[in-house]
């Protein structure tokens, strides 16, 4: 089964490795998506189908903790897992997002290792031994 | 706080950044210093600052060389130096620090949350006057890195 998934961060560069990380990591993806905010994910969530959200909290426009609020007050989204990428290590954080609905939380920097076994996580299976 | 109790948490959390994700080791720290008299000349560099806001508020900002930039963007995107456009370094850039400041704010106080605004080019680093500034340098097998912080007055960031 291929996975559709969203990454959604206001860092072009920060998509490319975050893609790069997922085509390694061996996940079957289908089509991997992009959006620089949270706006631009809501439009790329209602127009296409998404087994996965990777975002970031600080973006503009529309940030990553309303993104999460919006997904999950949305009947027809409320069911897609979300997993927050962000500069914050705080611990008050990652409480905050998981509290708002986000299913993971992995903070900048990270090792590739972490991103790939939270991705099996989330979506199923065994990560690659590829890190 | 003062600028100097932030800047001993920067080379830590540079490292971390620069060891994870870049691929990069440091090799040696210089000492903290309020000029920025040992730093590399901008016009032949990359600097980029933001504002950092929670219990702490206040200015970070990066410095690096042409060179040691398209090294680190070559190692973050995992590309070849000679393949990589400028844009695309500059972006790597503003990410790095982004991260270097997030990772080095997070360590202040881990319950408290941060804001950090869109890191922004700069064209002249900051000068010290009456602002609480300190530079931290560090030399990495990918060239020397400048890093600056200012720390808000107690009070100023509620007049903004």
């Amino acid at each position: 089964m291929a996975f559709n998934i969203l990454v959604v961060d206001d860092s072009p560069a920060m998509r490319r490795v975050v893609k790069r990380v997922i085509e390694i990591c061996g996940v079957d993806t289908g089509k991997l998506l992009e959006a620089g905010d949270g706006l631009q994910a809501l439009k790329v969530l209602r127009s296409e189908w998404v087994d996965l959200v990777m975002t970031d909290i600080n973006m503009p426009e529309m940030d990553g903790e309303q993104l999460v609020m919006e997904i999950r007050e949305d009947s027809m989204l409320e069911s897609i897992p979300v997993l927050v990428i962000s500069t914050d290590q705080s611990e008050g954080r990652m409480k905050q997002m998981l509290a708002l609905g986000a299913n993971g939380y992995i903070s900048k920097p990270f090792q590739p290792a972490t991103l790939s076994g939270e991705l099996y996580r989330l979506l199923g299976g065994a990560p690659n031994e590829s890190f | 706080m003062k600028a100097s109790d932030v800047a001993v948490l920067i080379p830590a959390a540079c490292k971390e950044v620069l060891n994870a994700m870049y691929f990069t080791d440091v090799l040696a720290e210089t000492p903290q210093e309020d000029t920025h008299e040992g730093v590399p000349s901008i016009v032949q560099s990359y600097a980029f600052a933001l504002k950092f806001s929670g219990d702490v508020s206040g200015r970070f900002g990066l410095c690096l060389e042409h060179g040691t930039a398209r090294r680190l963007a070559a190692n973050f995107l995992g590309e070849d130096e000679t393949d990589i456009a400028e844009g695309d370094v500059i972006e790597v850039v503003g990410e790095l620090t982004n991260m270097f400041c997030g990772s080095a704010v997070s360590q202040i106080e881990s319950g408290t949350k941060f804001v950090l605004s869109h890191p922004q080019p700069v064209q002249q680093l900051p000068a010290a006057s009456s602002e609480d500034l300190i530079f931290v340098g560090m030399e990495t097998d990918s060239g020397p890195i400048t890093t600056w912080v200012v720390v808000d007055k107690a009070g100023a960031h509620r007049e903004n």
